[in-house]
């Protein structure tokens, strides 16, 4: 349960702006504060803090909605926050049925009435560019246009157009065609992958033909935003319906806290539709159950409160708590989790660890047990414990040794050429180990227990036990030496050998380890090649053994 | 005053080489002695203090291969790799790039050392490889003479000089370390003791077999050791730091109740990502993230019951959409609970506990604090009513039982669990809070499909952070880079 800390979303909120949201609170006290509504700060640098938001949150995606959930833990504002949609603007997007097969869905809203200011222009920029990598899937999914209503003429449409149409995209000030600003812009080169196969594309129009924005790549030039705006035409286009309506009513609240006035867009389609839709959802959870996922006896008025803390809205009727979810929170789908916004209401912090009984004796599994003996025996014998990765490279695996592997399972993509290849032998991996020390002192015994990997009929993977010795006089007769008091001390087995051909290993000095009749592994003296590839002086000899092939029914 | 037969069987030995040869190093001197270098340092400090003897004391740099370059000079510095790729017939970047010959970072310092060494050309976009292919480049003759002792930096003539500030300027390949050399003659006063005789005694060294069964020993006199000078350096076998705190863990849970369960790494999609309700288009299911081996699929190894009703609450949750291509992909798991996951589904426990420690995948590129491939560990419990605060419960004693007292929880998400939580501790070294292990309680779309009844608790996190700290590691690479030095002299006892 380990994060890709590197992959989470941040949003920017100034000191000030923090200040402004909760009032004659310390700065200290909403510092400690904000992780107890799953906000993780990441830095705090130049008045600007930088605070991490998990991706089931996308409305945490601009400090609107951090400011939601800020006040309400800290009881400032609770319950539903304020939200209301004007009415109709009524103005229509009609959409081509030609964009059906390519990016079939568009929802749209206007905003009104306030002027945009620098900041809040930032805000949205990054709002914008967290929705597209998060619900938007890298635009793939969903993504979104920000338009100067007022540069628009209505009705607008939402068609198709050629590869060789051409228009002013954002940013430049000459007319380019699709092909060019897919093959040439930065910004087409990040993204066309997303259109690739196409002989049409998505385009929206106005009723003067002036382009609005080529969906996902780039906006036209003509409704670009600024400083001046007083009024905003938002639209979102998809491949999943689902991932419109949820971007558009998280930019629909934030909009709305911004000052802006939120009117709906009659989408035609099909059917006639206005969005945002905006109604809440219902959800309704038994006080019993919400108590026993938390360890808590609280009362159902208790619960609602915490609810209200969440900012949901919740009534109890009996012992059912109705919650009511607004359209924005994406996250809240079940009745676990209104338990979970009812703990984080109830403060986090405020949760007193117990510890259950447990109802039986432990243990290791039997396998952990054979290895502690392994390793008992083998440092016993004066070897040194190594671990190394599984991944590992064409190079060191085969190269080294002059052999060529055709049936080596390989990863896609790896960002490391050290990491392109599983191991299906540990023997590599040691001698890779006493390459890296040939500065320091001999003798030098390794051993490693760890998992090989193999393409058979189908891919196999087995537990393995490699040694190797290196020092002046280390050779076959030492290594036999140590593989017989291996086996004959954990499992009380004689060894026997018979010449193989394995080219890790000298002619003549290689075998075969065979135990109760089976092969179970190799041993022998590494050849002169490799160790001139490993940069390595002295002798060394190695073995590796399948545990498979020794402990049966695991 | 000094005189010769006040003097230490050590230091006569010294000085009778010293006669002999001027300036010499203590590494020399245990040759020519036949000494142990810690018996000549001895020495040459008494003698020192009485003296007989000067040292002189120099320091100059030197320049060793570092764990990257030894590992880069097996594989081949990146014009290297790209020449041989072109010469295997990719022709073109974007080829050698498909072919993993490089990396996509490396591409510039490749084509930039490429034609440096005129080892290609370009011609009609494509490139060739030169007759000057064969050659080895300048900075691949350098890195081939480096060797354990390392070079001397001021010794190198000015090409090679040239060639040494060009590899530096490329990351990790070289370490420049300064070496401490001493330098040992003697002085006005030692030579007017010289020359010095061995006194020729009756005396045994040794006592020996003969001695002892013929009782010849009675008859001997044994000369004295000298018992103060240390031993030669032996060093035993051992377990390797990071499976010590393996295997406390693993004590620590078996203590607290809890079983062991083991699994396979290599694991298809479904048990890795669309079992624990992680939706196919997901980002941490992309190749950018996860590791997926090449070309293989396998049949999703879970009955028909349990495909059907995982793909049903996939596509309640995605528009109808799931994809069972999807899921047969085969990955290297990036977390343990599929193993936890797949032995729930399998026991069905009404009550119990189980832990793994065990390898997981995450396609990163390697740095100080990140590593592609590193430990996990995992912990659940499955009970009647388990809790929350249960939870919390059992992670406090957990940390507890490792000597970390001050903990906090903070909300979170994962996809698989609800509530989800953070654990916070204090850590004392560097005094601030750090992240430790993730937590919750799987969420009904996991458990439901697969009949598990009761809630499960679980938790867990990379081991290797534990043992950064535990071992005041600032590169997470040490615990695998096989050092023999820091494997040889960590030291093993917490008390």
């Amino acid at each position: 349960m380990a994060k890709e800390r590197a992959k989470m979303p941040v949003v920017n909120m100034t000191v000030d702006r923090l200040k402004k949201i909760v009032p004659r609170v310390k700065l200290d006290k909403a510092l400690d504060i904000l992780p107890f509504v799953a906000l993780d700060i990441e830095g705090v640098e130049n008045n600007v803090i930088r605070i991490e938001y998990n991706p089931n949150r996308p409305d945490f995606s601009s400090d609107y909605g951090i400011a939601r959930a800020l006040r309400g833990l800290l009881g400032i504002e609770i319950g539903l926050p304020k939200f209301r949609i004007a009415g109709k603007s009524g103005l229509e997007v009609k959409v081509d049925p030609a964009v059906k097969k390519i990016r079939p869905h568009i929802v749209a809203l206007t905003a009104r009435n306030r002027k945009l200011d620098d900041k809040t222009i930032t805000q949205l920029i990054a709002m914008q560019e967290d929705l597209h990598n998060g619900i938007g899937r890298r635009r793939k999914k969903a993504s979104i246009g920000i338009h100067n209503l007022d540069a628009m003429r209505f009705p607008i449409s939402y068609t198709t157009a050629g590869g060789d149409y051409s228009f002013v995209p954002l940013g430049e000030s000459r007319e380019q065609s699709i092909y060019t600003i897919l093959k040439e812009s930065d910004i087409g080169k990040q993204y066309n992958h997303i259109l690739s196969g196409l002989d049409r594309y998505p385009i929206i129009a106005d009723n003067d033909r002036t382009v609005v924005s080529f969906p996902p790549i780039i906006n036209g030039c003509a409704t670009k935003i600024d400083g001046t705006c007083r009024n905003l035409f938002v639209e979102v286009t998809a491949t999943d319906k689902k991932a419109a309506e949820d971007i558009l009513a998280i930019i629909a609240i934030t909009l709305y806290d911004a000052g802006f006035e939120i009117r709906t867009v009659t989408i035609d389609s099909d059917k006639k539709f206005e969005t945002p839709h905006v109604k809440p959802s219902m959800i309704s959870a038994d006080i019993g159950y919400i108590n026993s996922v938390l360890g808590l006896t609280l009362k159902p008025k208790q619960a609602v409160k915490c609810l209200k803390k969440s900012r949901l809205d919740a009534r109890a009727s009996g012992r059912k708590i109705i919650c009511t979810i607004p359209r924005y929170r994406t996250d809240i789908s079940h009745a676990i989790d209104i338990a979970e916004e009812v703990a984080i209401g109830y403060g986090i912090f405020n949760l007193q660890p117990t510890f259950p009984s447990a109802p039986t004796a432990g243990q290791k599994n039997l396998l952990s047990i054979s290895f502690d003996a392994i390793r008992a025996a083998l440092t016993g014998l004066g070897m040194l414990e190594t671990l190394s990765f599984s991944l590992t490279s064409k190079e060191v695996q085969y190269g080294a040794f002059g052999i060529s592997n055709k049936d080596m399972l390989s990863v896609d993509g790896s960002k490391s050429i050290e990491h392109e290849i599983l191991r299906d032998s540990l023997v590599p991996s040691l001698l890779q180990s006493l390459s890296r020390n040939v500065h320091e002192e001999y003798p030098q015994r390794l051993f490693e227990i760890g998992k090989t990997f193999r393409k058979a009929d189908m891919i196999a993977e087995s537990w393995n036990i490699g040694g190797a010795v290196a020092h002046a006089e280390a050779g076959y007769t030492e290594i036999r030496s140590t593989i017989q008091a291996l086996l004959k001390s954990c499992w009380g087995k004689d060894v026997s050998t018979s010449a193989t051909t394995n080219a890790m290993f000298m002619e003549g000095r290689r075998a075969e380890i065979v135990v109760d009749g089976r092969k179970v592994g190799l041993i022998g003296e590494i050849t002169p090649l490799a160790l001139e590839s490993f940069k390595l002086r002295v002798p060394v000899a190695a073995f590796e053994i399948d545990l498979s092939g020794i402990i049966k029914d695991k | 005053m000094n005189n010769v037969s006040t003097l230490h069987p050590i230091e006569r030995s010294i000085l009778r080489v010293l006669a002999n040869n001027d300036a010499i190093s203590i590494e020399i001197l245990a040759k020519m002695t036949n000494l142990e270098v810690d018996q000549v340092r001895r020495g040459v400090e008494w003698l020192k203090f009485k003296k007989l003897i000067s040292i002189n004391e120099s320091s100059n740099s030197r320049v060793f291969l570092s764990l990257e370059g030894s590992t880069t000079r097996i594989s081949g510095l990146p014009e290297r790799r790209l020449v041989n790729a072109v010469r295997e017939g990719k022709n073109t970047i974007r080829e050698i790039l498909a072919w993993g010959a490089i990396r996509n970072e490396e591409t510039n310092a490749a084509i930039a050392g490429a034609k440096r060494n005129q080892w290609i050309q370009f011609e009609e976009g494509k490139m060739i490889a030169t007759a000057l292919a064969e050659n080895k480049s300048q900075e691949e003759v350098f890195l081939d003479k480096l060797d354990s002792n390392g070079i001397d930096i001021t010794k190198l003539n000015d090409e090679e000089k040239k060639v040494f500030e060009q590899l530096k300027r490329r990351p990790n390949y070289l370490e420049v370390r300064v070496h401490n050399e001493y330098r040992i003659s003697l002085t006005k006063v030692g030579e007017k003791l010289l020359p010095i005789h061995e006194k020729e005694g009756s005396q045994e060294r040794r006592l020996t077999s003969e001695l002892i069964t013929s009782g010849r020993w009675k008859e001997v006199q044994f000369s004295a050791l000298d018992i103060e000078a240390p031993a030669p350096t032996v060093y035993p076998g051992r377990r390797h730091p990071l499976v010590d705190i393996v295997e406390e863990v693993k004590e620590i849970f078996v203590g607290l109740g809890f079983s062991e369960i083991e699994g396979p790494i290599l694991q298809s999609a479904f048990w890795n990502f669309d079992a624990l309700f992680t939706p196919q288009d997901h980002p941490a299911r992309e190749m950018q993230d996860t590791f997926y081996i090449s070309g293989q699929r396998q049949a999703i190894p879970a009955t028909v019951d349990q495909k059907r009703k995982v793909a049903q609450v996939h596509k309640k949750w995605s528009s109808n959409r799931w994809d069972a291509k999807e899921a047969e992909r085969v990955v290297l798991r990036t977390h343990t609970t599929p193993v936890t996951l797949l032995h729930l589904a399998s026991v069905k426990p009404d009550n119990g506990r189980f832990f793994s420690v065990g390898r997981v995948f995450r396609n990163e590129k390697m740095s100080y604090k990140h590593l592609a491939e590193f430990h996990q560990v995992e912990g659940v419990a499955t009970m009647p009513r388990a809790s929350l605060r249960d939870l919390m419960g059992l992670q406090i004693e957990f940390y507890a039982k490792m000597g970390i007292k001050k903990i906090k929880f903070w909300p979170t998400f994962f996809p698989y669990t609800e509530p989800s939580l953070q654990s916070m501790v204090y850590n004392e070294k560097l005094e601030k809070w750090v992240e430790l292990f993730g937590m919750g309680i799987f969420r009904p779309e996991v458990t439901e499909p697969l009949g598990i009844k009761n809630p499960v608790l679980a938790w867990g996190g990379g081991l290797e952070r534990i043992a950064m700290i535990r071992f005041g590691l600032d590169d997470i690479r040490e615990l695998y880079g096989n050092r023999l030095t820091w494997l040889r002299s960590v030291p093993k006892c917490q008390l």
